[in-house]
């Protein structure tokens, strides 16, 4: 057993810190919204500035242009840049489409989307929920037919986050009708701008822009911008999830004690009737639990992180984690909220604002960290069917 | 990053939960837990050939040099068992004590006997206060002189041969539990532990009686609480694991409505919740050892272990009852005990107040 991380990972850890103190979060322009994940906000500029330093694509072997560092500096790179507040946003979704065309991916996708995500060019929305296939993603109805060198994809995708600023969709589609329902699914990497494709911004309760719903009408994709084997998308999709679940939250406990920190600092220089609010023992208890909550939730995905190394089964190990991460992210935006009482709800920008406006952006947010990629109730099945071994419903 | 144990550890875990299975059976910790007595001497014995009473003893002195998480593990599957008995009060506890603050003396003394099992000590730490904070201790004595006072919650006082006594400042006394003028008194509690009210009437402290150097026992002392406060996790830990297991059991079993209740959902999403709690119970309880037996500063993190195990713990036996439903309610049942269990250790060596207000100071709370 052993709970550190090793010289070489700690002297990244060392040029990353470096790196967010020479280039601080507000030098760089924005094109999306901060969900709360706690990758902050979209900034390709920031992305760029990473690709330059080549760390994006530090991890890959090198016949794809990579370093073949270990999976672990990617763990350290988060921490840094979610500890720090950078906006990093689309970063986790770059690197898993990314490891997909690594494993899986035509010729075409190595070698245009590759260098392209390396550079931090390519960022990439998920077409996988429709307005009918939320939870049952298997009920959706988004087709691809056949047409010589190409697929003709016709439907309708919704929820895909910064897909109006993204350059490339993963649209899941079906391809086939097949005997069993979970077959004949196949994704493609389809380029934005290509004709029949049309991506409307929803507005979210926060009043910015963070998912689209994107109108497929006849697009035509060559069929080499197919991911992985046709009609065996479902399974490919399913392979991937744990990984996507660890690397899509793996930032939030960084994030998570950068806000904790604030609300310390809040607590120890704000005074209520006279008496500090820090010095009150209900304060000082929820803010000592909730830092206690964030330490046992980087226990859970530190021991992700080791069977994902490790390529040892995962059952429920990151389903937990994200369930955790969800609602103990939910939890310290209700705490933030309570400590700063009526200046709580004053927004970003508000003249009085506490904290800059940003506890209640994250309470926003975090409502819906428990239903993106998996809701806590869907997951909260997968551990206990998938971990625990008890009888699932027959219906699935 | 790597949370397998060594193979040495496993060894270790393995043959600690066949022993247990087979020498500690639900319906011996129950019995024992209603004896008076409660304590097995075939059973110690038995450990004591393992050589369990000796893991945290230096091999100079007939114990195995073994570290702190390697005693965290055995003590996991003590918990899950629901082993009663002086080793954590004892083994862990009081050996932490006098390995790091006992005299050379005190050593050749004391150690070889306390790693054969053929002594057993115990701490007398709490004042009538009630607090497991040093810094909260009131009980004065000159040394050599007399000591008056009460000392409450010593576990195993009974079958004590030695009582470490903590007095305000730093000082320790190391005193024969029947020298004359201390007597042991019962509490009767709902786990069926054996703790007790120690009184003193003008008991005679003698010059070699104190423990390490005048007013400096608190180093000392602050070793063998975060040993205990861990060692209590790893019970709780043990024992939450346990009621997982059960439970997930009757989920799997118990037929309602023509099919197993583990496949409603509302069973599943409280056994999901009960691997989190147990999970990450065990991940910080893990860390903490870890960092403990490195030598690295480790006190936030064994105040997190111990307050976040004590609520977790809890609430996953709770839960627990609601999923047995009446048959928990049964004493013949094994999840009451364990629960029982849990509910002592989450008080012993601090509670979550006490504990979150070390995490308070540390994450920056003026």
């Amino acid at each position: 057993m052993e709970f550190g991380f090793t010289a070489e990972e700690q002297a990244f850890r060392e040029e990353v810190r470096r790196f967010v103190a020479d280039h601080p979060a507000e030098r760089f322009p924005l094109d999306g919204m901060d969900a709360g994940y706690g990758s902050g906000a979209h900034s390709r500029a920031f992305l760029k500035e990473l690709g330059a330093r080549g760390w994006l694509a530090m991890t890959w072997p090198r016949a794809h242009g990579g370093l073949e560092r270990p999976m672990f500096f990617k763990l350290v790179l988060f921490e840094e840049l979610a500890r720090a507040g950078a906006p990093f946003g689309p970063l986790a979704g770059s690197w898993q489409t990314a490891d997909a065309i690594i494993e899986y991916g035509t010729d075409r996708l190595r070698r245009e989307v590759l260098p392209a995500v390396a550079r931090g060019e390519a960022t990439f929305w998920q077409g996988y929920s429709e307005p009918g296939a939320g939870s049952d993603l298997l009920s959706l109805t988004t087709e691809a037919k056949r047409d010589g060198d190409h697929w003709i994809i016709r439907g309708h995708k919704i929820w895909s986050s910064h897909a109006g600023i993204a350059t490339h969709g993963l649209v899941f589609t079906r391809t086939s009708r097949e005997a069993r329902r979970s077959r004949g699914f196949s994704m493609f990497v389809v380029p934005n701008g290509t004709p029949g494709m049309d991506i409307r911004p929803i507005r979210s309760l926060t009043g910015e822009v963070y998912h689209y719903e994107v109108f497929l009408d006849d697009v035509r994709v060559p069929a080499d911008l197919m991911l992985g084997p046709e009609g065996e998308g479902f399974q490919a999709l399913l392979n991937g999830l744990d990984s996507d679940r660890f690397w899509g939250r793996y930032y939030k406990a960084p994030a998570l004690e950068r806000v904790l920190r604030q609300l310390v600092e809040y607590a120890n220089t704000t005074t209520t009737n006279g008496v500090p609010l820090g010095r009150d023992p209900v304060v000082r208890r929820r803010l000592a639990g909730m830092a206690t909550d964030i330490a046992a939730l980087r226990t859970l995905f530190f021991r992700a992180a080791c069977l994902l190394r490790d390529g040892a089964p995962i059952t429920y190990e990151t389903a937990v984690a994200k369930v955790m991460a969800d609602e103990l992210g939910q939890k310290l935006a209700r705490l933030g909220m309570d400590l700063l009482g009526p200046w709580g709800p004053l927004r970003e920008g508000s003249r009085g604002a506490r904290l800059g406006g940003r506890v209640s952006h994250d309470y926003l947010t975090s409502l819906g960290h428990t239903i993106a990629g998996g809701t806590a109730e869907v997951l909260r099945t997968t551990i206990a069917v998938r971990g625990l071994g008890l009888p699932a419903d027959k219906r699935a | 990053m790597d949370f397998t144990p060594s193979p040495s550890q496993q060894l270790l875990g393995a043959t600690a939960r066949d022993f247990l299975r087979r020498h500690c059976p639900p319906e011996t910790a129950q019995r024992l837990a209603l004896d008076a007595r409660g304590f097995d001497d075939g059973l110690w014995r038995r450990m004591a050939e393992l050589g369990w009473p000796g893991l945290l003893v230096p091999g100079d002195f007939g114990g195995s040099d073994g570290s702190l998480l390697d005693v965290i593990l055995l003590v996991e599957e003590m918990g899950r068992a629901g082993l009663p008995g002086p080793f954590v009060a004892s083994a862990v506890v009081a050996t932490s004590l006098l390995v790091a603050g006992g005299s050379p003396a005190q050593h050749e003394r004391l150690l070889p006997p306390l790693a054969a099992g053929e002594r057993i000590a115990t701490l007398a730490l709490v004042d009538d206060g009630g607090s497991f904070d040093p810094l909260a201790l009131t009980l004065r004595c000159e040394v050599p002189g007399r000591l008056t006072g009460t000392k409450l919650f010593v576990n195993n006082a009974h079958v004590a041969d030695d009582l470490i006594v903590a007095l305000q400042g730093g000082d320790l006394l190391l005193l024969p539990a029947d020298r004359p003028g201390l007597a042991r008194l019962p509490l009767d509690t709902l786990s069926g532990e054996k703790t007790f009210e120690v009184s003193f009437d003008a008991v005679e402290v003698r010059a070699e009686d104190r423990l390490g150097r005048a007013g400096r026992g608190d180093g000392a002392l602050a070793a063998a609480l975060t040993a205990g406060a861990l060692a209590r996790t790893a019970e709780m830990v043990g024992a939450a694991q346990r009621v997982l297991d059960l439970a997930v059991e009757h989920a799997r079993t118990r037929v309602q409505g023509g099919r197993p209740i583990g496949g409603y959902q509302a069973i599943q999403h409280a056994c999901a919740d009960l691997v989190r709690d147990v999970d990450t119970s065990r991940g910080l309880l893990y860390a903490a050892a870890w960092r403990a037996s490195e030598g690295l500063p480790a006190g936030a993190d064994v105040a997190m272990a111990k307050a976040y195990a004590g609520e977790a713990c809890l609430t996953v036996a709770r839960r627990g009852h609601q999923i047995f439903g009446a048959i928990g309610y049964c004493e013949e049942h094994p999840l009451h005990l364990l629960h029982k269990r849990i509910q002592a250790a989450s008080l012993d060596f601090g509670d979550a107040g006490l504990h979150l207000e070390t995490v308070a100071r540390e994450i920056g709370l003026r």
